[in-house]
């Protein structure tokens, strides 16, 4: 008899906060074990490339404010993430909508240069969030009315929004800064900047309103008709609508608000940490967002963990690079290879395994 | 491995059974499904296992089949004491079974499906042979169906004769049925009854699992109630009534006639006017359809299953567009509005798909229970919804309908059929009621439950309600309604009163036969 008919996988009711838990741990603990290989076929110490990493997210104050800095525009697009697909609305468009973001931001700062930065900020604000809410609603409009697949729509538009801003910031365009040769806007204003919120550090204003965001977006979902409606149509989508749901509505109203999350992401990268607006202001972090999601089981108030553990990795992996002088596609390799155990452990939590009945 | 594929060399003693299961216990992680329970069959003969939905029939059934293994007990087949660790050594002793849901490839012949079952010698696969056993099985048994047909131009009912055709070809002895007429209607159940006579009499032994009593008495020779995982008994059908027999399932008595008080019926509350719409495929689903409910009136629509009662119930609701006609709600048009308005207007639904249609099974009971009213006060308050008025409320809800759930917190996934229905009355029938449709309310609900939902359109009725009833159980039709009017391919054929309406003629009506074609 082969080992493995023995074992059987049945599905868990409920998995309780302390097995969710002590999963995470172990999974961490099995990704540390994988990265080691890594790292030792790498010729560097594992011991000395962990310690590095955990000193390089947490090891000062100072490394641990940037490590929330590089999870404040994780945990916006992690959110928009969340809240489309809590009504299993696959959008892929946070990346699109966080340039738009910037766009909008940048767009409002160019009209409103000459204001005091007390009315200024949340022009810009204000102007980031609707360009990102209006990038997101055209995709639900186009799913609402022509049942346009959200997942194409967004892609496609991430494209276009793309090749957007690399026409506004190309040799002939209007955003470009004049004698550059870096496809980049002329550096911004002092006074457009996000206030910093601690003295010597980078993070910026754009982290509080992260963590506005998840309360709101936690309200939305758990305590208002609207999100109740959302998570209905998410479910069964058959029993919302003959309840009377306005799926259309919920559809366009959900990409609206996703899309203006993703964009306050974006205005928070430029107007916060890199005051010029320039194609490569995101590494991907609306990508990464959906990855942030996942990992928070779609839980408004589990993106801010999620995507600090992500900040921790992206900001910590730089002085591991530089102390033990591994490669840099390594360190994209071991937030890979978290990110699958994490997202192992979260499926096996939801199974138990049980010796399979004894077949004579 | 002792007892399997053993020839059958025991002589037939005058009380041999062809199987016997002796005490036999089986565990889940959470329930006691059988508890110490015997149960034999005889050759030649119709067995029912009789319960309510988790008394552990189907359990007992999986056992004698193999998929699952007992804790204890012991199984005899031709008096010898056998094991089954899979149903492959079940099917070698002679006992096929055919599930509620069926194991069939969608895109090949019925002959491909079961040639492809079964065990076959050498390299390439004799289908002729195959289909000259399966005629002479389909003579055999009078079972009529297109051998060469794909599987997904047959009809549920057909389909079903395939998997028993399955069965029949590997040449079993004994045949579990689970629940075998739920998926058919009242003609194809009758077919399937006579069939499975002929099989009796060929010396087949047949376990029929039902929690119908009236199939029971109808097509048994013997019952074996459980309830709650226990034998209560086995008990000769003739020896016993329907009402015996609902008191050993329930354990308590049910009452069948209910009460019905005279009402006289009020206004028109909803009308339609020569309404019509589509099917999914846009093929013509409903026909110039007039019908009149008043308050305080049952109106039934009696009818077999994709007759356009699916579409009547879509277009009334909201959900599905009128093509032309109306509907009129309290002298006020709304055909074709939003199912929200219409709901708003003191329309309610019981829908046939209660999980599908009617619930969101990841959602909490309490949550379940204001679906559809969570904009309007008191369930919301300002931009929020007050959760503390709707706990109140739910709790409510539970300890009125009573329905048997762990706390309001808990999943609706896990309840069961009959608290699933009551979580959606509990909703539905609020007091601003005007008018109910009901699609199929007691379909696949335990006799308990089908009484309590009878009781409670009664109560609607009495209260002022308008009721619109589709059904396909002419019991429940000829239970309830003032009128009843039979439909046929998207028509109204005829509009009979309760009093004066008889079965016969309502049955025919069904199938199409109208008095100017019989005559």
């Amino acid at each position: 008899m082969k080992p493995f008919e023995k074992i059987k996988f049945e599905k868990r009711e409920d998995v309780n906060p302390l097995g969710r838990t002590l999963a995470i741990v172990v999974a961490l603990i099995a990704a540390m074990l994988v990265s080691a290989i890594l790292i030792n076929l790498a010729n560097a110490s594992p011991v000395e490339a962990f310690i590095n990493l955990f000193k390089g997210a947490f090891g000062n104050k100072r490394a641990a404010l940037e490590t929330l800095n590089k999870a404040t525009p994780l945990i916006l697009t992690g959110l928009a993430t969340v809240i489309a697909f809590r009504g299993k609305i696959w959008s892929i468009g946070q990346e699109g909508q966080f340039f738009l973001g910037a766009i909008g931001g940048y767009w409002a700062y160019r009209i409103f240069e000459g204001l005091p930065a007390a009315t200024l900020v949340p022009i810009i604000i204000f102007g980031a969030f609707l360009t990102g809410a209006f990038g997101g609603m055209l995709a639900g409009l186009l799913k609402a009315y022509f049942n346009v697949d959200v997942i194409i729509s967004t892609v496609m538009g991430n494209y276009i929004i793309d090749y957007f801003l690399s026409f506004m910031l190309s040799g002939s365009g209007p955003w470009r800064e004049p004698g550059s040769y870096y496809q980049q806007t002329a550096p911004i204003a002092e006074n457009a900047f996000f206030p910093v919120l601690f003295a010597n550090a980078r993070l910026h204003l754009g982290f509080l309103i992260a963590i506005a965001c998840s309360m709101i977006v936690y309200l939305i979902l758990n305590h208002t008709p609207f999100g109740y409606q959302l998570r209905a149509f998410g479910s069964n989508p058959r029993a919302a609508k003959f309840k009377g749901i306005n799926i259309n509505k919920i559809i366009i109203v959900t990409m609206f608000i996703s899309g203006g999350l993703a964009g306050l992401a974006g205005t928070g990268e430029l107007f916060g940490v890199q005051y010029r607006l320039r194609p490569d202001l995101s590494p991907g972090y609306g990508y990464t967002g959906i990855i942030v999601a996942m990992l928070a089981g779609l839980n408004p108030i589990g993106v801010i963990p999620a995507a600090i553990l992500f900040g921790a990795l992206i900001n910590g992996s730089a002085q591991m690079r530089i102390a033990t002088g591994i490669p840099t596609a390594l360190t994209s390799a071991i937030q890979a290879i978290v990110l699958l155990s994490l997202l192992s452990a979260q499926v096996l939590t939801r199974f138990r395994v049980r010796r399979a009945e004894h077949a004579e | 491995m002792e007892g399997n594929k053993h020839p059958e060399t025991t002589p037939d003693t005058e009380e041999t059974y062809l199987l016997e299961a002796v005490q036999l216990t089986k565990r889940f992680p959470m329930v006691l499904a059988n508890d110490k329970v015997d149960f034999k069959i005889r050759r030649g003969e119709i067995h029912c296992l009789l319960g309510e939905n988790g008394a552990g029939k189907t359990t007992l059934a999986e056992c004698l089949y193999g998929f699952y293994k007992p804790e204890e007990g012991d199984i005899r087949f031709n008096g010898r004491c056998v094991t089954l660790s899979s149903p492959n050594d079940a099917i070698h002793l002679g006992i096929g079974m055919v599930h509620q849901h069926f194991v069939l490839v969608e895109p090949l012949s019925v002959i491909e499906n079961i040639v492809m079952g079964t065990d076959h010698k050498g390299v390439l696969l004799d289908f002729s042979a195959t289909e000259k056993k399966l005629q002479s099985l389909c003579e055999l048994y009078d079972v009529n169906i297109d051998l060469n047909a794909k599987i997904w131009q047959l009809s549920v009912g057909e389909q079903q004769w395939v998997e028993i055709l399955k069965a029949l070809y590997t040449g079993v002895k004994l045949l579990i049925l689970d629940e075998p007429t739920a998926v058919l209607t009242p003609p194809e159940a009758d077919r399937l009854f006579a069939v499975l006579q002929r099989m009796k009499s060929e010396g087949l032994a047949i376990i029929f699992i039902t929690h119908r009593l009236k199939e029971v008495m109808q097509v048994s020779d013997r019952v074996t109630v459980l309830q709650k995982g226990r034998k209560v008994a086995t008990v000769n059908t003739k020896d016993v009534t329907t009402e015996e027999l609902a008191y050993m399932m329930v354990g308590r008595k049910v009452v069948f006639r209910i009460n019905k008080d005279e009402v006289t019926r009020g206004d028109p509350v909803l009308q339609l006017n020569d309404l019509m719409a589509k099917s999914d495929m846009g093929l013509e689903a409903l026909h110039e359809i007039n019908l009149t409910l008043h308050n305080s009136e049952i109106l039934s629509i009696a009818g077999v299953a994709g007759n356009g009662q699916k579409e009547l119930f879509e277009v009334i609701v909201g959900v599905r567009k009128a093509t032309a006609g109306k509907v009129i709600i309290d002298g006020k048009d709304f055909t074709n509005h939003s199912p929200r308005s219409i709901a708003n207007e003191g329309i309610s639904h019981i829908p046939d798909d209660r999980i599908g249609a009617g619930l969101i099974s990841d959602f909490s009971v309490e949550e379940n229970l204001f679906l559809g009213l969570e904009d309007n006060p008191p369930y919301r308050k300002g931009l929020f919804l007050d959760k503390k008025y709707i706990q109140k409320y739910a709790g409510d809800c539970i300890s009125k309908f009573d329905i048997m759930t762990p706390s309001v917190n808990q999943r609706t996934s896990y309840l069961s059929g009959g608290n699933l229905q009551k979580v959606i009355l509990a909703r539905e029938l609020r007091q601003s009621l005007k008018v109910l449709i009901a699609n199929q309310p007691s379909r696949g609900l335990d006799v308990g439950v089908i009484e309590y939902v009878h009781k409670q359109i009664l109560e609607m009725r009495r209260n002022g309600v308008g009721i619109l009833l589709i059904s396909e159980d002419l019991d429940e039709i000829f239970t309830l309604s003032d009128r009843i009017a039979v439909m046929f391919k998207g028509r109204i054929l005829k509009i009979f009163n309760a009093q004066e309406a008889e079965l016969e003629s309502i049955g025919l009506l069904m199938a199409g036969i109208t008095d100017k074609e019989s005559q």
